[in-house]
């Protein structure tokens, strides 16, 4: 049997009917079109499916549709402001820490929500904040340096 | 993933009454990252998830007369506790390596030790640091020891109806050193073995010794043979090697695609050497 859930997602408030079998991630992509986050394993090892939940990074494929009533969900098409792309965003362009682009949208959330925690990182606290994000083309050189480039440029 | 249904109780009476109707045929969902991941490999299919947010009972956490934590407190929260890092790093270190920062944001402590995988992260700190845990079902409330609450893997002392309710931990005496170390294939992985060491010193000797190694046997260890043989010597070299000799000799770990049997066991004995210098050093 479906259930009615209210949940904010980039700032919009929705009412969806979702079975108790569908997970965020689906709901994202597969009923409400927003295909920025990624699905790769489907069972919580890659992170390409990573959005911000309560101001926490989570893997949405874990997470069951109607765990996420009444939450504050963002996802990569809620972090461009009008003026453009966010800093991290541009700083990921810049740095060339996008190649396949796959894993980008929660390489991108899981800097964002360490950022706002702790504004000027470590490397090794980047790599933590990282390592639930696998990246398969192994660019993560270039991703960690785009983190700390827009630590720099947001500071 | 397969149709369930699923419930969302604000009581313990009315979760277990839950359970009881449903006649064994739902599962207690905590945070989900285990479970959600056993049914959509088919490992598990329940008619039925009754998740456990919405009990306000199994949250918090206290460190007023030793350290108690509702069942539903996040790895993300121990992690960060001043306090637990402080006390009981061994526990905090342990939480700061499970898994990855989006699983930590969303598993529970409660989970990972009903979830009773060998590996477990959270049980060997457990185990050292002697927790009891607090379960209640239809039938009341009990208390069990750490120690025998894992049968086997994925199997407790838990009756279907039973949820673990609280955590606690005593009190930590002067002189306790105590450190969590686990082994695994890259930052996020499964540990391929795990360990935790407590130790209490008093004038250069050790008065109080707790062992625990885990992903190396059915279930996690307390390696009380030679937490004896530990107590009441001073902590040198030769002891220390003598002790990794022994754990190799009780563990009886299996090969994955993780790791070789081989390579657990020797690599446990290091750890647990490992993590008694550690936890001398902090001693102090």
């Amino acid at each position: 049997m479906k259930r009615l859930i209210t949940l904010t997602i980039n700032g919009k408030e929705y009412e969806v009917a979702v079975p108790p079998n569908l997970t965020l991630l689906d709901l994202l992509r597969y009923e409400l079109g927003l295909t920025g986050t990624k699905k790769g394993c489907d069972v919580g090892d890659c992170g390409a499916c990573t959005v911000i939940m309560d101001g926490k990074p989570v893997n949405s494929c874990l997470v069951l549709a109607v765990q996420a009533d009444g939450r504050d969900i963002l996802t990569i098409e809620g972090v461009e402001t009008e003026e453009g792309l966010h800093p991290i965003q541009q700083a990921f362009v810049e740095k060339g820490a996008v190649q396949c682009g796959f894993c980008t949208p929660g390489m991108i959330l899981s800097a964002k929500s360490l950022l706002e925690r702790n504004p000027r990182p470590t490397e090794e606290e980047i790599r933590t904040a990282l390592s639930g994000n696998l990246c398969r083309c192994t660019g993560y050189q270039k991703i960690v340096e785009a983190v700390k480039d827009a630590s720099e440029k947001l500071s | 993933m397969k149709k369930f249904d699923y419930y969302q109780p604000e009581s313990l009476k009315e979760a277990y009454g839950l359970m009881e109707k449903l006649n064994g045929e739902a599962r207690f969902i905590a945070g989900g990252t285990d479970v959600i991941v056993r049914i959509k490999q088919g490992a598990l299919h329940p008619d039925a998830l009754i998740s456990l947010r919405r009990i306000s009972a199994l949250k918090g956490l206290g460190n007023e007369d030793g350290l108690s934590m509702g069942s539903m407190t996040l790895f993300r929260d121990i992690e960060r506790d001043p306090a637990i890092a402080r006390d009981y790093p061994a526990l905090g270190e342990a939480a700061s390596v499970l898994a990855n920062p989006q699983v930590r944001n969303v598993a529970t402590i409660g989970g990972n030790l009903c979830n009773a995988a060998p590996s477990a992260d959270a049980a060997p700190p457990l185990m050292v640091l002697e927790a009891t845990l607090t379960i209640e079902g239809p039938g009341g409330q009990r208390e069990v020891s750490i120690e025998d609450f894992f049968r086997g893997p994925g199997e407790t002392c838990l009756e279907h109806t039973e949820v673990v309710t609280r955590i606690t931990i005593p009190k930590k005496r002067k002189g306790t050193g105590m450190a969590f170390l686990k082994i695994g294939r890259v930052a996020q992985d499964i540990a391929i073995a795990n360990a935790a060491a407590l130790i209490v010193v008093e004038n250069g000797v050790c008065r109080k010794c707790r062992l625990s190694a885990g992903a190396v046997a059915p279930v996690p260890l307390r390696l009380k043979r030679i937490e004896g043989i530990v107590e009441g010597r001073k902590i040198e070299p030769d002891l220390l090697d003598r002790v990794a000799e022994m754990v190799q000799e009780d563990v009886s770990p299996i090969t994955d695609v993780r790791s070789t049997a081989q390579y657990r066991k020797t690599v446990s004995g290091i750890l647990v050497k490992r993590a008694i210098k550690e936890a001398l050093d902090r001693a102090g």
